[in-house]
């Protein structure tokens, strides 16, 4: 399953914000199949912080580990979030090549 | 005074309600800005009315560390323009910002950056004094992007009362300062934190970015590889946080 953040909006930063989309999502995950990885596409993503990425991305990497992959994730301040992020859960994500 | 009224013409003269529009503020606060010298007008009409220049007013929003200070120190009236009541009204002109630095060639590539630090400050004070607002709720914002800095601040609670919650050893405003940019707090309970911070620090530390970050008697000098935080007592203690970034 493939989902594209930048339907969230572009400017990705705040915890409340996080937390909503994080909400909205969850409908979706439950057609997500047993084995099947999730695809989280930054492409079109201009502002990424930690505050919306803790409470958007942190549950998703707890739930599903190495089938959570991140692509595109060239833009500095989604590369900077992810960093933290990884510091914070103590956890790498996966990103695609 | 005299200056103006040579050089001026008279389409960048403007009336009190005018000014008043581009302010954000109504016609009696202009009026009381004059009586108490804040801001006066350049000339009056025959009849009496107060008159502003274009240029001026323009002068006067510009003034942007001054009026934040002030309304940090003695909560004056500020233009509506630069308070932003809750986090959506935040949200929404972040996102104007984002579209104004992203036209710069210059800033091309870290744009996203100084906005992503610009949205963990101002988030953090709405996420961490929700309810605990002392008197007036919400922050000041304004930016200017020519001369290339963004300011925010607060009339909250400060850095040291809300960590305290989470840290309730701490007992100076350097210290919690110190906290706040350096220690990550993966621990969730009991509220909600953000390490939003560290994150300012990380940016600011590995790009053209600088900081001045205050709060209670505690000053904050961020900039490119500042490895040690430089962390100064202030002589003008307030509440809240002030933040003044420069790229």
């Amino acid at each position: 399953m493939k989902i594209e953040l930048k339907k969230f909006g572009t400017t990705l930063i705040s915890r409340q914000n996080g937390r909503e989309a994080f909400a909205a999502f969850q409908p979706q995950l439950t057609a997500l199949g047993k084995n099947e990885n999730l695809e989280l596409d930054f492409d079109g993503v201009i502002t990424f912080a930690p505050s919306w990425g803790d409470e958007f991305l942190s549950p998703l990497l707890k739930l599903y580990g190495s089938r959570l992959i991140l692509i595109n994730t060239n833009n500095l301040s989604v590369k900077a979030t992810l960093e933290l992020l990884e510091k914070i859960n103590q956890e790498s994500f996966k990103r695609a090549v | 005074m005299c200056y103006y009224s040579i050089v001026m013409t008279e389409k960048e003269i403007i009336t009190i309600s005018e000014a008043a529009e581009i302010l954000g503020v109504s016609i009696d606060t202009l009026r009381r800005w004059d009586k108490s010298g804040k801001l006066k007008p350049v000339k009056t009409s025959g009849a009496g009315y107060r008159l502003y220049s274009q240029s001026q007013i323009e002068l006067f929003l510009n003034d942007l560390l001054s009026t934040a200070n002030d309304w940090v120190h003695k909560n004056t009236e500020i233009p509506s323009e630069l308070y932003c009541a809750n986090s959506a009204v935040f949200q929404t002109r972040l996102s104007r910002m984002q579209d104004v630095l992203s036209e710069s060639k210059e800033l091309n590539l870290i744009f996203p950056l100084i906005v992503a630090v610009a949205g963990e400050i101002g988030n953090n004070s709405f996420d961490h004094n929700l309810g605990n607002w002392p008197d007036t709720p919400g922050i000041f914002f304004g930016y200017d992007t020519h001369k290339r800095y963004i300011i925010l601040a607060d009339r909250g609670l400060g850095i040291l009362a809300t960590l305290k919650r989470v840290k309730p050893e701490l007992d100076s405003d350097q210290k919690a300062l110190e906290v706040a940019f350096t220690e990550i707090l993966s621990g969730r309970a009991p509220e909600s934190r953000g390490n939003g911070l560290k994150f300012v620090r990380k940016i600011v530390a590995e790009n053209s970015i600088g900081l001045v970050f205050r709060t209670g008697d505690a000053k904050l000098i961020l900039t490119k590889d500042s490895d040690v935080l430089d962390i100064r007592q202030s002589s003008d203690p307030f509440r809240g946080c002030l933040a003044l970034i420069t790229f």
